[in-house]
């Protein structure tokens, strides 16, 4: 009976409802489960488990097994075809088997959120994030040249390289401490995970995804078919990480097997730039000017320091509309009040009993935030360029050409054009 | 002599460099890793939490959502006038489609005996819209829900649609408790 009125009202019942946005609230009694009389039993409801291809430690092993193939492939077996063949394995493996999540790369902020808020990470992930920088330490990025999905994608892209002139080279490689610090500043504010968003070949590896999202990937590949590998290069936050290890990397990329004859073919053939050209040992005179070149750049690196300072403080109400709360704000205020019901996260702060005024005082706490965030990524920023600079009045002389070590990727080129090979 | 020295010198700060970095990388890992991997974490959403706003049908990364509206059968009240299933404007209360809430007909209902019918979705068609959740839970039993359903969901290191949820709805669970079940929580947010 009670339920025969409800029917005939429900559409007026509804609209009134609908306008008053009714709390969910005790809902599950309206209509008691009916009693009945045919035999019927209720279908059971299937709640499928999670699939994953390889539990944390076997994830683990084979991301150290990985690691260990490459160095023994880089350094003992020194073959271009067998580093592209597991390169081809790892790919399939990282990318589209494990379809690439998670990563190293993308750890970084997973390790971010940890060490800022605590909590926690699987053990999993902070030694995906620790295993390659911990290679790169003792024997150079061998995690770019065929371990990283990311990497041997790009690599089987490169076709025509082209040299990157000095000073482009030196704007773009600003990029990947930007991204770094965007992604660092983001998700410990609570604004997303910007690396793995910014990620252009997820897509790809899922074989599914947004069509920008698919379109930026194979956009990027194009462009790597002539400027080698643009994303690690350019973008790749997890490499300036592995840079900053392999600097003091132990054993280097060995091009020569022999004696290197200066032939010049690898720097050729080099698709990244890495080669580093022999030059002589400084005369007194270049060593006067080379020390107050020094000198100059180092009382020039307080001024890049506190211009990078500056430059990330303004930036900061910019880069802080990565926020949802931020954002909501800036809805709220542009939008007319009748089209607030198009904004979810506006109809939903309201529910809460909360007004403009309160959301304005959220957002100016996160805009404080990211600015103080952004202003220690630029004072970041600036020293790595300063200390850039400071490698520009570097003394010491070259005998052979040999791999630079931050630049060299282990992608094993060099090896097969090499004419010294060692005897025997 | 001298170039021997210098050699070695620079060996040990080479060393001194690596172990500092080494030492730096070990303590980051050592004071971050807290939680076991035992169970792994995935994504949920409480149902609790969650105010339908459609943001899981498009913000997903797959191309169809890994969200999608399930039901506890335990909840539903078997109503032949479902606010899940029909529109509020419905000009007849039967299956066509211009009667349905549902843009994709992924509800489906079925007779039982009168007046009960029973609902039930089809996971293929859905696309977690939560349109029918929306009906259900704001004027019906609140039997119909969603879920991420992880035979479907590539586990994002950060779930894309969590990020943009309005309401928090989101949160990781550990990999054997990993759905939310309606029926089984307690009624209000903790």
């Amino acid at each position: 009976m009670q339920k025969k009125i409800f029917y005939c009202n429900w559409r007026r019942w509804l609209c009134t409802a609908v306008s008053a946005t009714a709390l969910p609230a005790a809902a599950s009694s309206r209509f008691p489960k009916p009693q009945f009389e045919t035999d019927y039993v209720p279908p059971a409801v299937s709640m499928p488990a999670p699939e994953f291809v390889a539990g944390p430690l076997l994830d683990l092993l084979i991301l150290f097994g990985a690691l260990c193939v490459a160095v023994l492939l880089v350094r003992r077996i020194r073959s271009r075809r067998w580093i592209l063949l597991f390169g081809l394995i790892c790919l399939m493996w990282f990318g589209f088997v494990r379809k690439g999540c998670f990563c190293p790369v993308g750890a970084i902020q997973n390790v971010a959120v940890a060490a800022f808020h605590g909590g926690g990470v699987p053990y999993a992930i902070a030694l995906f994030f620790a295993l390659p920088l911990i290679f790169a330490l003792f024997y150079g990025r061998v995690f770019c040249s065929v371990v990283c999905p990311l990497g041997a994608l790009q690599e089987f892209f490169i076709v025509k390289p082209l040299r990157v002139p000095r000073a482009i080279d030196a704007v773009l490689r600003i990029v990947p401490l930007i991204v770094l610090c965007l992604g660092v500043v983001c998700v410990v504010n609570g604004a997303g995970f910007i690396i793995c968003r910014t990620d252009p070949f997820i897509g790809i590896f899922r074989q599914t995804g947004a069509l920008p999202m698919l379109l930026a990937g194979m956009g990027v590949l194009l462009i790597g078919t002539v400027v080698a590998r643009p994303y690690c290069r350019y973008f790749c936050p997890y490499g300036v990480l592995l840079e900053f290890c392999s600097i003091v990397t132990w054993k280097p990329v060995q091009i020569a097997e022999g004696e290197c004859v200066n032939c010049r073919l690898c720097v050729g053939m080099c698709p990244v730039d890495a080669i580093e050209a022999p030059r002589p040992e400084p005369s007194d005179r270049m060593r006067g000017r080379q020390f107050q070149r020094f000198i100059n750049l180092l009382l020039l690196l307080p001024l890049v320091v506190m211009a990078g300072a500056a430059a990330g403080y303004f930036s900061g109400g910019a880069v802080a509309r990565l926020h949802p709360v931020v954002k909501m704000v800036e809805h709220w205020r542009s939008v007319p009040e009748k089209d607030h019901d198009l904004y979810p996260e506006i109809e939903f702060f309201k529910r809460r009993g909360h007004t403009l005024t309160v959301a304005e005082e959220q957002a100016a706490v996160v805009v404080n935030n990211f600015r103080k965030g952004c202003m220690w990524s630029g004072i970041f920023i600036g020293a790595v360029l300063g200390v850039r600079m400071l490698m520009l009045s570097r003394l010491a002389g070259l005998k052979f050409h040999q791999a630079g070590r931050t630049r060299c990727v282990a992608c094993g080129r060099c090896f097969s054009v090499c004419p010294s090979k060692a005897k025997g | 002599m001298s170039k021997e020295n210098n050699i070695t010198r620079r060996k040990a700060v080479g060393w001194f460099m690596r172990g500092s970095i080494g030492v730096l990388i070990a303590a980051v890992v050592a004071k971050i890793s807290g939680r076991s991997a035992s169970a792994r974490l995935v994504w949920q959403i409480d149902p609790r939490k969650c105010i339908q706003c459609g943001k899981c049908e498009t913000a997903c990364v797959l191309q169809q959502s890994a969200v999608k509206c399930v039901h506890a059968i335990e909840m539903c009240g078997y109503c032949k006038l479902c606010f899940g299933y029909f529109k509020p404007d419905a000009p007849r209360l039967d299956e066509a489609a211009e009667n349905q809430i549902c843009p994709v007909g992924a509800l489906k209902r079925k007779f039982i005996e009168p007046p009960y019918f029973e609902y039930s979705v089809d996971e293929k068609l859905c696309t977690g819209c939560g349109l029918c959740v929306k009906g259900c839970t704001n004027f019906g039993n609140g039997s119909l829900y969603l879920q991420v359903r992880h035979n479907l969901c590539v586990h994002c290191n950060s779930c894309r649609i969590a990020e943009v949820c309005p309401s928090n709805a989101f949160e990781l669970v550990p990999e054997n408790k990993c759905y939310l079940l309606k029926e089984k929580l307690p009624r209000e947010v903790s």
